[in-house]
């Protein structure tokens, strides 16, 4: 077994300051002249127009606007390897403008079509595609598979570079900590995640770094396991900012229906941060729909008309701090935090996606994963990932377990929040 | 009015919905409404329904601490809402005329804050592409109540003053000369900026440009508004403009080919910032790239297959600085502005930030602004703005209908000084 020791010593590679996400670097290629375009290769399910590899990979090659001007990243998007052809495929449109090449496996993708590994970065965009689904409703994209590969061309070739993978890690817990212990192990870069908490925010505000958080609670739509991830790494993004960092999750329950009504009539999360979180959402539905009326939704009694199947995700860490996400599809069409801190203080935001085709969030994404790329530093642990990965993937046992609460020992991640804010506000 | 009239009516074909109970106690504020049309996305609906309703604020659900109380009327479309408004907020009562709405059936004035909006009805549009909302004669009636009575109350008004200048000014000196709290504008003067940025107080403003959807008449007062809010903020403060040129189709894309104001177009850099500031750039290779900068031969297709009128306000301000409004609806679906700064390297631009339909919660912060007159009995900001902004507009479209001709504008030295602090919604 390669360990990381040997690993560097086989690549040769400086073990430069690790900043404030402490993941180890190994990079002379980082070291080179700033002309010469960073080689990115593109793993991905399918290539199509408003698919995650289109609108993350293009900025890229065609740029994106960022602090108000329209940036051209130094990369190049040398080569991919797309699992699936669609019908309404565009990778062969941009081998021919860009010079991208396709190849027919992810280690010729990685080498170039030679034997070790020749690009300096590897996007690795494993969402849409015609995959099949678990039985927990998990879609079975292979971004562990895509990832071991990669491992392994890193591997043979005795050098690693910085690799992004777009949304959770993986469906699975374990496979998601065995892709984080392989960075670890082989020492590169390794950033993950949804944009949702890279996006803007109304307001513009962090929760404090450090705070005496006691309650969080995320009000989320869409469809699981799809949309219920964006929720918790918005949720976990608050939440890792907390007096003491990350400590881990002792356990997780999710509820849907009818139980969810009970549950908040048992106050089990407090109604103070249901009403902060909706009075942040920007798309109140059903009323508001029918005449553009405002609504006190977490007060009005429209709530329980308006959510068909809501679900709930509790979420306890190991340091007695609690969250909860409500999935209420109906009642909005947006994605909204509030946290109370121990003084009593609420803190509330909106986690803004902008509509239409721009899908401007994407591009405060790609400007993230595009820093790593350029400093070998991943701008926000990965940990994060993993921790909303795990959590959404436990939660969804709870579900096949009957919604009961289960203990959860493999979610002991425990890791340092970055001070710096990293969400889009310059 | 007390918490009883908050309870709500069941109306047939209306869910019934929990209505909030407010607390009684101290006197609150007795508002009166004078409005064109109370339909579904009218300004008055958003507004009005505002005060009804609350709504989001500062993390929680916000109730004014005051009661709508009186409405009028103006226009009835089919879809309505005034009849089920009053039929579920029993305390509002609707008014035949504006003066019965104001002394609330009595004989003298019964309200302590007045909301004029005449946006949205059918009114004629006059040779030059204005729309004759009547709000300059909703106002007269509204002053001469307030001379019967012996009293005033504040008065906001939506949007622009009045289509016609002299009538837009003795709209402000009236407001004057019986020295009542006089606000106006556009919601977008006070929506949040993405990002939340401001010029700083006193900074030398070199240049300003705006690119947003829209036309004359309509939209030109809400980049006007919007960026006269940045720009007021300049060394000395408001001097006033001397000078309005509308610009249309080629003569548009023409400023981007020349890169300053001094060689007749604009700075490139303040343009470039704009469409990097929007959140709706639309794509000339559709269905093939979400987000790529289009070419100047791209812009001028994509507007022209909107079929959207390309039209530039030329603003020359008195003391030297300069602003460039756009309107280049298929280009772009929102409102961003740069200004260029002395000494900073970079322009300050933002989006400002809308909102999706139907909430449209940028109504929310206008409507905040208007509380605090109504409770306070000072102007949130300076109605000279709009005074100004009102101008600049039918000097742009006096000029377009005047063939493009530059037009030398003494009569809009309006001298004011903006608020210490930034009024539009920053959350602090």
């Amino acid at each position: 077994m390669i360990t990381r020791r040997t690993f560097l010593k086989m690549s040769g590679a400086a073990t430069l300051a690790a900043g404030s996400v402490s993941l180890p670097q190994s990079f002379a290629s980082l070291v080179r002249p700033v002309a010469q375009k960073r080689k990115v290769a593109l793993i991905t399910t399918i290539y199509h127009y408003r698919s995650h590899s289109q609108h993350i990979s293009d900025r890229f090659v065609v740029g994106y606007p960022k602090e108000g001007s329209w940036h051209h990243p130094n990369t190049q998007i040398v080569s991919s390897y797309v699992d699936q052809i669609g019908d309404r495929d565009l990778s062969a449109h941009r081998s021919v403008q860009f010079g991208t090449r396709r190849y027919d496996t992810i280690r010729e993708a990685l080498c170039l079509g030679g034997n070790k590994l020749a690009v300096d970065a590897v996007l690795l965009i494993g969402e849409h595609g015609d995959y099949p689904s678990n039985e927990k409703g998990q879609k079975l994209y292979p971004r562990y598979e895509f990832f071991k590969q990669v491992v392994e061309v890193f591997e043979r070739s005795g050098k690693a570079v910085p690799v992004f993978n777009d949304k959770h890690l993986s469906y699975s817990t374990k496979k998601c900590a065995e892709m984080v212990a392989d960075s670890k192990r082989l020492g590169f870069p390794f950033l993950a995640g949804s944009s949702l908490p890279v996006t803007h925010r109304l307001p513009a505000i962090d929760l404090p770094w450090g705070c005496e958080l006691e309650e969080g609670l995320v009000v989320g739509v869409g469809s699981s396991d799809a949309m219920d991830y964006h929720a918790l790494e918005a949720m976990q993004c608050m939440m890792e900012r907390r007096k003491g960092g990350e400590t881990g999750v002792k356990a997780v329950q999710m509820i849907e229906g009818d139980t969810v009504w009970r549950a908040m009539r048992d106050r089990r999360w407090d109604p103070r941060l249901l009403e902060a979180a909706l009075s942040r959402s920007e798309t109140h539905r059903g009323l508001t729909d029918r005449d553009s009326r405002t609504q006190d939704l977490a007060n009005n009694g429209e709530l329980q008309r308006l959510v068909k199947n809501p679900s709930a995700y509790f979420i306890e860490y190991a340091d007695g701090v609690r969250s909860t996400l409500l999935m209420l599809n109906g009642a909005v069409g947006d994605f909204t935090f509030a946290g109370r801190m121990k003084d009593g203080k609420r803190a509330s935001v909106l986690f803004y996606l902008s509509p239409g085709e721009n899908v401007n969030y994407s591009a405060c994404l790609a400007s993230q994963a595009e820093e790593m790329f350029m400093t070998g530093r991943a701008p926000y642990p990965v940990e994060r990932t993993q921790m909303a990965s795990s959590i959404l993937d436990r939660c969804l046992d709870s579900r096949m377990q009957g919604h009961e609460r289960i203990e959860t020992a493999d979610l002991n991640i425990r890791y340092q929040a970055p001070r710096a804010s990293r969400f889009c506000r310059a | 009015m007390t918490s009883s009239a908050n309870s709500q009516r069941s109306v047939p074909g209306v869910l019934p919905v929990t209505m909030p109970v407010r607390p009684s106690g101290k006197k609150r504020p007795q508002i009166a409404a004078i409005v064109t049309e109370y339909r579904r996305w009218s300004h008055a609906e958003h507004i009005l329904d505002r005060f009804l309703w609350g709504y989001g604020w500062d993390g929680r659900h916000h109730y004014p601490e005051m009661d709508l109380v009186s409405l009028y009327v103006d226009q009835e479309p089919e879809n309505d809402l005034s009849a089920e408004r009053t039929q579920l907020f029993p305390s509002l009562r609707r008014y035949p005329t504006i003066p019965e709405a104001l002394t609330r059936g009595g004989s003298k004035l019964a309200v302590d804050g007045v909301l004029l909006i005449g946006e949205h009805g059918r009114y004629e549009t006059n040779e030059k592409g204005q729309k004759l909302y009547p709000r300059y004669e909703f106002f007269k009636e509204i002053v001469k109540v307030f001379r019967d009575s012996g009293r005033t109350a504040p008065v906001f008004n939506d949007k622009h003053l009045s289509w016609n200048w002299d009538w837009a000014k003795e709209m402000v000196d009236l407001a004057r000369e019986l020295d009542f709290p006089f606000m106006a504008g556009s919601s977008l003067s006070v929506v949040p900026r993405m990002p939340s940025v401001d010029l700083p107080l006193g900074a030398e403003a070199e240049e300003a440009v705006s690119v947003a959807v829209g036309r004359p008449d309509a939209y030109d007062i809400h980049s006007a508004e919007a960026v006269q809010t940045v720009v007021e903020r300049r060394r000395g403060g408001e001097s006033g403009v001397k000078a309005v040129q509308a610009l249309q189709g080629n003569a548009v894309w023409e400023l981007l080919e020349k890169s300053s104001w001094a060689n007749g177009g604009l700075d490139p850099k303040l343009f470039e910032a704009c469409l990097c500031r929007t959140h709706v750039l639309q794509q000339a290779q559709k269905r093939i790239f979400n987000h790529k900068y289009p070419t100047v031969d791209e812009m001028k297709r994509l507007t022209a297959e909107a079929r959207a009128p390309v039209v530039g306000y030329r603003i020359e301000y008195n003391d030297g600085f300069n602003y460039t409004l756009l309107m280049m609806g298929g280009l772009v679906g929102d409102f961003s502005f740069a200004t260029r700064v002395k000494g900073r390297r970079s322009p300050i631009s933002a989006l400002f930030f809308l909102g999706p339909r139907n909430l449209c919660s940028f109504f929310s912060p206008l409507c905040n602004s208007v509380e605090k007159m109504f409770l306070t009995g000072k102007p949130t900001y300076p109605v000279e703005r709009t005074l100004l902004t009102t101008g600049i507009c039918i000097a742009g479209v006096d000029s377009l209908h005047q063939g493009q001709k530059r037009l030398e504008t003494p009569h809009l030295s309006v001298n004011y000084q903006p608020t210490k602090e930034p009024t539009f919604r920053r959350y602090e």
